[in-house]
């Protein structure tokens, strides 16, 4: 791997920009990552947008309305969460073929436009089979939640915990949407929405725009850099009923993040993932999904996962997870997964601010899409990858 | 570049309202085909890029059923929601980096399961330009009306059209019965219009030689407002096919074979003007006269965004193999096929491809 | 100055075709109340809902064959909060593997005391068997049938 992001754009996170159309939310971001870069748009070769579901902002292909630069190459992607995550690795991708030299890479969300989600994300189930069934993204988790509380112990306890930790987080966060003090108990005691789901364990409604500017190593210069190490994509099937049984990766097994961690960490030369991996950015909408990555990234076993959530508390040595607050902070879906990338860079170059975490060598961004049927991998370092 | 991309394997079906399968199961069917003709099943497959759009297939994320039925189970699979020609760039660059060693490459659109014209008004900007009622047709109306101004030779018109019909009566491949065609805005008459069909192409490329190799790659895009693009010139293909060109290494007399993307038969007279392969003017009478122009017959044999530019696609490297059928011209060695997206063509990718 | 707001209605009309598995699959359920799942060809599970290939192996499904009436209840969950189009709550939604199925699919559950969710859900933790349910005048769709604890 021979690429590095060397800039990166947020306009910060709310449920609505009332003041700014699409478009000007896209070039906000792609402007703040262009200064952070000290680079002019033409020296860009290529644009690859994330967009997720057009539903969510009620304008169709929205990303076209800010073409930025002239004449150039432009893409865009949709992988649903995964979106800003698959959109960072194209142009890696992208850049690794030789056909580009620097790539701008811009995802939006403009969900402040739409009135309600759940009734959107129905609609991403099979409409032959499925879609009759309150089946959201909070049903599917709260599936996923009982089944992790019944097999490992996990307890309404641990999932507020996690929520918790995240607003703290976030309070450090000035571009973070929800900036508020949550304790467990504030957790336990706000609505349940699908048990064992809480409202305040599930993330925000919040729309805004994210940009990186990843170039060849030869581009890099003086600058500062944060090398893409590894990068893993995997698909698994939509059916959530046939992962129930199959051998060694059931529904809780989250195998498509497994396998695409696997990868990433080999391209990485990351084989002792917890002491290796300083600062985890990961895609978690829910609480109780944060469970599942942790033996899928390697962290824990699972049996071991309730335990690894309570040391998270007191041993300092452990990777820091989501210091950004992660989803539960600000889940502007088209961009959620690239976010989480754009905060592992901020944390690799030393730039995260009141939220950085000390001595990051190497950070991991992890992206789920689907009923965590997409997973993204994403290792990124001080240094280049050997 | 790193290493030369081949197409190993090809398939292209257009159908009808066919009740007897879903979407998932007619994307089943043309990746099988496509990984049959390519031999050696799915062993080696490791990527799978595809070209979809939520809106055309009714689901939000639509991929969480499609990608499986495309073969993505465990594989690192990318949803472009973008014309299928841009996927196929994507797909290419994922071989060159090394990303990849064989990858499945399959795009769709189901026009009988939603109502092309509602999609189509959707796309334009809420705000300005969605309360005029504009959709992608009447983009391309303006522009046919723009060529006909500036000077462009419309006395072929029928003989292009003509021609263009029985290319599609004999494309073995083409729809021949039901598909949907829209109200004219003039200047357009009903047969100028695409055929608007259920579409899915596929392909397997790989770096090990094959029959079809890929040659060079061009993508360019236009503004957004329509005002500020090139009306009736095509800029963004003009310069896709001009940076495809450029990687091949060849002129654009070296091209003898065409598969361009048009939603119209305007369209694609205008796109072979932009390509070069006819004077300003005259891109009319070179469809009217050269049958190596969409010998598939254009948007005539189907249409269904965004599988377009991957069907292109297919029927150049059918026509490269020779086994194109009713509709094989010769035995061309060079084609340039390409592919344009919503809306209204704002972006566009060339690809060439040579016979080996 | 006003900033100005557009309101707008996003509604798009879709026909979505079954396919002749999924049809036979609701014919099954108006016609005979049995729920049909499909055997791969290579690797010979049960897929239910019936369907014409497995994505696993992207192979073709030939034998058709009845599952249940009994199963059992692999994971729930208990929806209390009402969305905009969805049904009121709560509802016990859960993954059943019918008898004999390879693969759970995904229904209501009914005939639960949900006066206190908590018990409801250490009752449905235990992973009770499931009996199906048809309704008194099956259409043809998912709808046609749901469980309720045996």
């Amino acid at each position: 791997m021979s690429a590095a992001i060397i800039g990166v754009g947020q306009t910060g996170y709310r449920r609505s920009f009332p003041d700014k159309s699409s478009r000007e939310l896209i070039w906000e971001a792609a402007r703040l990552a262009l200064e952070d870069a000290n680079m002019d748009i033409d020296g860009i070769d290529m644009v690859i947008s994330g967009v997720a579901p057009d539903a969510l902002a009620g304008e169709a292909s929205v990303e076209r309305t800010a073409m930025l630069g002239f004449g150039k190459p432009f893409l865009r992607i949709n992988t649903g969460g995964v979106t800003g995550s698959s959109a960072v690795f194209a142009g890696n991708t992208y850049i690794q073929a030789r056909r580009a030299r620097a790539v701008l890479v811009v995802g939006l969300e403009r969900m402040g436009q739409a009135t309600s989600s759940q009734q959107v994300f129905n609609t991403i189930f099979d409409p032959v089979y499925e879609k009759d069934f309150p089946l959201t993204t909070i049903t599917m988790a709260a599936l996923r939640a009982s089944m992790l509380m019944r097999l490992y112990g996990y307890t309404a306890m641990h999932w507020a915990q996690i929520a918790s930790r995240s607003f703290r987080n976030a309070m450090r966060n000035p571009l973070a949407h929800i900036r508020k003090e949550v304790s467990p108990e504030d957790v336990l005691n706000s609505p349940m929405l699908a048990w064992p789901i809480h409202r305040l364990e599930a993330c925000p409604m919040s729309e805004g725009a994210c940009a990186v500017v990843i170039v060849d190593k030869g581009m890099v210069g003086d600058r500062n850099p944060a090398w893409i190490q590894g990068a893993a994509s995997i698909t698994d099937s939509y059916a959530m009923g046939d992962r129930i049984h199959r051998p060694g990766a059931t529904l809780v097994d989250l195998l498509s993040l497994k396998l695409a961690a696997k990868r990433a960490y080999s391209q990485a030369g990351v084989d002792r993932p917890r002491e290796q991996l300083r600062a985890v950015e990961l895609y978690s909408a829910f609480s109780s999904a944060e469970a599942m990555a942790y033996p899928a990234l390697g962290f824990c076993t699972a049996e071991d996962g309730p335990r690894f959530v309570e040391d998270q508390f007191v041993d300092p040595s452990l990777p820091v997870i989501n210091p950004s607050g992660g989803p539960q902070g600000a889940n502007p879906v088209s961009a959620t997964a690239m976010v989480r990338i754009a905060e592992a860079a901020l944390q690799v170059r030393g730039m995260a601010g009141e939220r950085q975490v000390a001595d990051v060598e190497r950070a991991v961004a992890t992206g789920q899409g689907g009923a965590t049927q997409f997973s993204t991998a994403c290792v990124l370092g001080k240094q280049q990858a050997a | 570049m790193f290493e030369d991309v081949y197409i190993e394997g090809a398939a292209l079906e257009f159908s009808w309202a066919d009740p007897k399968r879903s979407l998932t199961e007619l994307i089943f069917d043309t990746v099988s085909n496509a990984v049959n003709d390519a031999g050696q099943e799915y062993d080696g497959i490791d990527s799978v890029v595809l070209a979809a759009h939520d809106l055309v297939d009714g689901r939000s994320l639509s991929s969480m059923v499609t990608a499986p039925a495309a073969g993505a189970y465990l594989r690192d699979e990318v949803r472009y929601s973008d014309d299928g020609a841009g996927a196929f760039s994507a797909a290419v660059a994922r071989i060159e980096a090394g990303e990849s060693e064989r990858c499945i490459v399959a795009a769709w659109g189901r026009a009988s399961e939603h109502d092309v014209e509602e999609l189509s008004r959707a796309l334009f900007d809420r705000i300005i330009l969605a309360p005029l009622g504009l959709e992608e047709l009447h983009v391309s109306a303006m522009n046919a009306q723009k060529w006909r101004i500036n000077g462009g030779d419309d006395s072929h018109v029928n003989a292009a059209q003509q021609r263009r019909k029985a290319a599609a009566g004999a494309n073995p491949r083409a729809l021949q019965q039901g598909g949907f065609r829209s109200q004219p805005a003039y200047p357009f008459v009903e047969e100028h219009l695409p055929l608007w069909a259920d579409a899915v192409a596929a392909v397997v490329i790989s770096p090990r030689p094959s029959r079809v190799r890929v040659k060079g790659i061009g993508l360019s895009s236009e503004p957004y407002w329509l005002g500020d693009r090139g009306l009736a010139k095509a800029p963004a293909l003009q310069r896709a096919a001009e940076r495809a060109l450029y990687e091949a290494q060849i002129g654009i007399g070296e091209v003898d074979l065409f598969e361009i993307d048009g939603m119209t038969l305007y369209d694609e007279a205008i796109a072979l003007e932009a390509i070069g392969r006819a004077a300003p003017g005259q891109g009319m009478a070179m469809l009217a006269q050269d049958a190596r122009c969409n010998p598939s017959g254009g948007s005539m044999a189907g249409y269904s965004v965004p599988a377009m530019g991957l069907a292109r696609i297919v029927e150049a490297t059918l026509q490269l193999r020779g086994v194109a059928g009713g509709v094989q011209q010769g035995a061309p060695r060079i084609a340039l096929a390409s592919g344009l997206s919503v809306t209204a063509a704002q972006t566009q990718t060339a690809v060439i491809l040579e016979a080996v | 100055m006003d900033l100005v707001t557009i309101e707008g209605k996003w509604n798009f009309n879709y026909t979505y075709f079954a396919g002749e598995s999924a049809s036979r699959f609701f014919h099954e359920l108006r016609e005979n109340q049995r729920i049909m799942g499909t055997r791969c060809t290579k690797c010979a599970k049960l897929l239910v809902p019936a369907r014409a290939y497995c994505d696993v192996c992207m192979s073709k499904t030939d034998e058709w064959q009845e599952v249940g009436p009994e199963g059992t209840l692999e994971t729930f969950t208990i929806i209390t909060t009402a969305f905009p189009g969805l049904p009121t709550p709560p509802i016990v939604m859960a993954y059943v593997t019918l008898d004999g199925a390879d693969t759970a699919l995904i229904n209501l559950v009914h005939g639960l005391d949900l006066s206190d969710i908590e018990v409801a859900a250490q009752k449905l933790n235990t992973l009770p068997r499931v009996r199906v349910k048809f309704v008194d005048e099956p259409k043809g769709r998912i709808t046609d049938f749901s469980f309720e604890l045996v």
